[in-house]
Parts: C-alpha cells; sequence; structure tokens
C-alpha cells in the first residue's frame, strides 16, 4: 500500500524522462492465482519484446571513459 | 520593507536573544566575499551578530544547518527564515529531526531571491560585477566602467516566482509585516516542462539537461532534506550508484535524489542555486511534487499536523498503473 | 539483432507472499509462460526500492515486473 504510493509516483518520473511505460510493469497477484500469473508473465514479455531492446540507464562499463 | 531595514532589525533581535541567552546561536547570512554570493553564517556573540545581513542573494536553505548538529547539546537555536525555509524547519519537525522547542524562528517575509547567473548573463557574461546594490524595485549594478539598474522582477530566481508561501509558516517573532503569499506565477503552469514531450524527446531533454553535471553533490548538500548519514551514492555494497559521469550514472543519481524528495520538497530552489554547472535540478522534483498535489493533494511542509504523504495510504489511491 | 530473434531480458520482483507463490503454484500447475522473466524474490512488495529497478536497468535488462 505504501508501495503503491511510491510506485505511482516513480512510474510517472521515468515515463517523464523518457522511459517507455512498456518497459516497467506493476501488477497484484494472489498466491492462488497462478492463471493470472501466466497470462501477466506472457503480457510482460510480449510488451518489453514489442519495445526492443533497452536505450537508456545501461551503465556500459567498456564504454566509460 | 527594505532589506536594509530587515538586516538592522535581524541584528537587533539576534543580540538581544543571544544577551539574554535564550539561543546559543543564531544561523543567518553574512556578506560573500564575492558580490551576490551571501553566505551563510553563525553567530555566538551578540559582537558577532552585526555580522548578520539580509540581502537578496540569500540563496541557501538555512534549514539545512539544524541537521548535522547535536541540538541536544547546542540548546535553543535561533534561524533566519523565509517562507521555504520555515517550510523546511517544519518538515524536520514532523520527520522527528528537531522538535519544535528547539528551534526560535526568526521569521522575515520573503522578498523573492534573486538569481545571481541571470544578472551576469543580463549584463554580460565577460563583465566583472563588484557590487550590487538594491534599490526598492531596481537593482543597481557596478563594476569595472559599468553601471546598470536592472528591475528585480527580471532576474528572481524562476522558483521564486511560482513561490506558493513567502511568509514564514512557523514563527516566534516576525520581522517586517506579512506580504502578499505569492508574487503571483503559478508552479503548476511551469512544472514539469517535459510532460508535453513524446517519449524519446523526454529522453533527449533530461540527458540534455544533465549533460554537465560534475557529479559534485552540491545539489545533495545544499539541501534540508537530505540528512541520511550515509546516502545512497556513497554505497559500495551493493553499489546503486556509480561515481562516474556516465549518462546512466548520472541519470541515476538525478532520479533517486529527485526521489528521495517526493512529497518533501518545499521548491526553495537552494540545489538549483548551488549548482556551479547552472543545470535545472528542479525539473525532476517539480514533477514529483505537481504528481503529489494532483494524486494526494498535498503541499509539504505547510502545517505541522498534516502526515507527510509517503508515509500513509488511502484505500482509493490511484492505481489505473498496477495490472 | 531483429524483431524475431530479440530475446528480452526481463527482471520481475515477485513479492514472496504473493506472486512468488503463484509462480509456484503455476509451475505446479504446469502453466507455461515464456523464460525470459528473471525472478528476484522479495520478501514484500514494500521492500522494493526504487533503487532496485535503477539498478535492473543500469545492468542492462530490458523490461521490469514488480507483482505484488
Amino acid at each position: 500500500m505504501f508501495a503503491r504510493r511510491r510506485f505511482a509516483v516513480l512510474k510517472n518520473l521515468l515515463e517523464y524522462i523518457g522511459i517507455e511505460p512498456g518497459r516497467l510493469h506493476f501488477s497484484w497477484i494472489s498466491s492462488a492465482e497462478a492463471e493470472k500469473f501466466q497470462k501477466t508473465a506472457i503480457k510482460v514479455c510480449e510488451a518489453v519484446t514489442a519495445l526492443g531492446p533497452a536505450k537508456h540507464m545501461i551503465k556500459e562499463i567498456g564504454k566509460v571513459a | 520593507m527594505e532589506n536594509q531595514a530587515v538586516t538592522e532589525r535581524i541584528r537587533e533581535v539576534a543580540k538581544r536573544l543571544l544577551s539574554d541567552g535564550k539561543v546559543s546561536c543564531v544561523i543567518g547570512f553574512e556578506k560573500g566575499t564575492v558580490p551576490m554570493r551571501e553566505r551563510p553564517y553563525f553567530a555566538y556573540t551578540p559582537e558577532e551578530a552585526d555580522k548578520l545581513i539580509w540581502t537578496s542573494f540569500c540563496c541557501n536553505n538555512l534549514a539545512n544547518f539544524l541537521i548535522r548538529r547535536d541540538l541536544g547539546e547546542a540548546g535553543k537555536i535561533a534561524i533566519v527564515a523565509q517562507g521555504c525555509v520555515s517550510r523546511n524547519i517544519v518538515g524536520l519537525i514532523k520527520e522527528n529531526q528537531i522538535t519544535r522547542e528547539q528551534v526560535f524562528v526568526i521569521g522575515v517575509p520573503s522578498p523573492g531571491m534573486l538569481d545571481r547567473n541571470k544578472i551576469q548573463q543580463m549584463i554580460g557574461a565577460n563583465k566583472v560585477i563588484t557590487e550590487v546594490m538594491e534599490d526598492g524595485a531596481e537593482l543597481v549594478v557596478k563594476g569595472r566602467d559599468l553601471e546598470e539598474r536592472i528591475p528585480r522582477k527580471k532576474v528572481m530566481r524562476n522558483n521564486c516566482y511560482t513561490c506558493v508561501q513567502r511568509n514564514p509558516v512557523i514563527v516566534d517573532e516576525l520581522i517586517g509585516e506579512e506580504t502578499a503569499p505569492t508574487h503571483g506565477g503559478n508552479i503548476d503552469n511551469v512544472a514539469a516542462p517535459w510532460e508535453k514531450l513524446s517519449i524519446d524527446k523526454s529522453w533527449e531533454a533530461f540527458a540534455d539537461n544533465y549533460k554537465d553535471c560534475i557529479r559534485c553533490y552540491a545539489c545533495r548538500d545544499a539541501c534540508p532534506l537530505c540528512y541520511c548519514h550515509v546516502c545512497f551514492v556513497d554505497e559500495t555494497m551493493p553499489q546503486w550508484c556509480g561515481k562516474t559521469q556516465d549518462e546512466a550514472d548520472v541519470a541515476t543519481y538525478h532520479i533517486l535524489r529527485a526521489f528521495h524528495c517526493a512529497g518533501r520538497c518545499t521548491d526553495c530552489g537552494a540545489c538549483e542555486s548551488a549548482c556551479p554547472m547552472d543545470i535545472k535540478v528542479r525539473r525532476l522534483t517539480s514533477k514529483i511534487e505537481k504528481d503529489i498535489r494532483r494524486m494526494y493533494d498535498y503541499t509539504p511542509g505547510m502545517d505541522l499536523e498534516s502526515i507527510p504523504p509517503m508515509s500513509v495510504f488511502k484505500p482509493d489511491d490511484p492505481q489505473e498503473f498496477i495490472k | 539483432m531483429n524483431e524475431t530473434t530479440f530475446q528480452p531480458r526481463i527482471a520481475a520482483f515477485l513479492c514472496n507472499w504473493c506472486s512468488y507463490g503463484a509462480a509456484d503454484l503455476a509451475g505446479v500447475s504446469r502453466l507455461q509462460y515464456p523464460a525470459l522473466i528473471q525472478t528476484i524474490r522479495i520478501p514484500c512488495t514494500g521492500r522494493m526500492s526504487p533503487k532496485f529497478i535503477l539498478q535492473a536497468f543500469r545492468r542492462g535488462v530490458d523490461g521490469v515486473w514488480v507483482s505484488g
């Protein structure tokens, strides 16, 4: 519940600075909802695959001067 | 009230408090060694109180100095506070960093502080300014072969244009009279300037804004909200944030710093004034505070009673992002 | 890397008491889901910190999934 407020703010912030909303997913699944877990996992993978490789925020050790 | 008159009154009050032994120290400003850079000053004796001043370049947030010191031994401390600083003191009280009894607030309605970079740009980047004097609504800028008059309103700090409370919210002794709470600007209209851009453009704008960052942490050190004993940037095991000027490290630092200020930032502008590279640090904090106003209807530091938004929840908080 | 062969890496932060249990149950029930997600168990969604998300991106994941 506190996490909900925290991530409502964070998700908006990351979207604001240009991280695609499809890269960050939140869900609410109880331990009895195996089917929902499966469906959400598939959905998340599809969304991220569609966006392609991440472009920002990656620390590339080799490239750092 | 003119700043010169405020200076006189601050000295008067400080001397009285110190000689009566009511406080052990008065935190205020003294004249800086270069023009337009007044610096924090701690007056411990009535004689030292004569050094205190009040000008339009008192850009530091003095609430910063109430933390990181053992107030238990120091006894009561007096602090010169305008609207934003008093709101930060309220924040510190709410977060149990200090108690109301430990501080004596010398309240000053804020004239709106000025941005030295804007003045320098107006005069010319290569001109040397030796003295800046205030004359009502105008500034008299003097330098080598130059004397110019600039309207005050044109060179105010960006956060001061959209200030929501110029008058101190808690006060033990008020200097001057309360003024209009705002300068007329509406923060909601200017906060979060990249919101309208497309995703790619916002990243460009974000990366461009912070590309000059030299990771000096002046914005963190100037901020009265940052009082962790070990900051996340100093942690090494695990290391959350690299120490290089790599784009990812700079971005991580600024995102997390802004996020730690969520629901607490009073938009005092100390971070932007402290930045040696003139980075618009408020672009991120203003977005977060705008969201918090919209979603949780909260403005930090306005009173002692309300509960900080990130430490409570309501059953009907927005959650459309949770699938 | 073209669209058809691109295999993203996704960090999934799963709460011990909710989604981690659901993942367990999904396994027991033989429900198939993509193997692209790398599960990280957290004691509670309340333990989740923005640091973790940024760190995941820094280490080069393509997506992050937080589930409580």
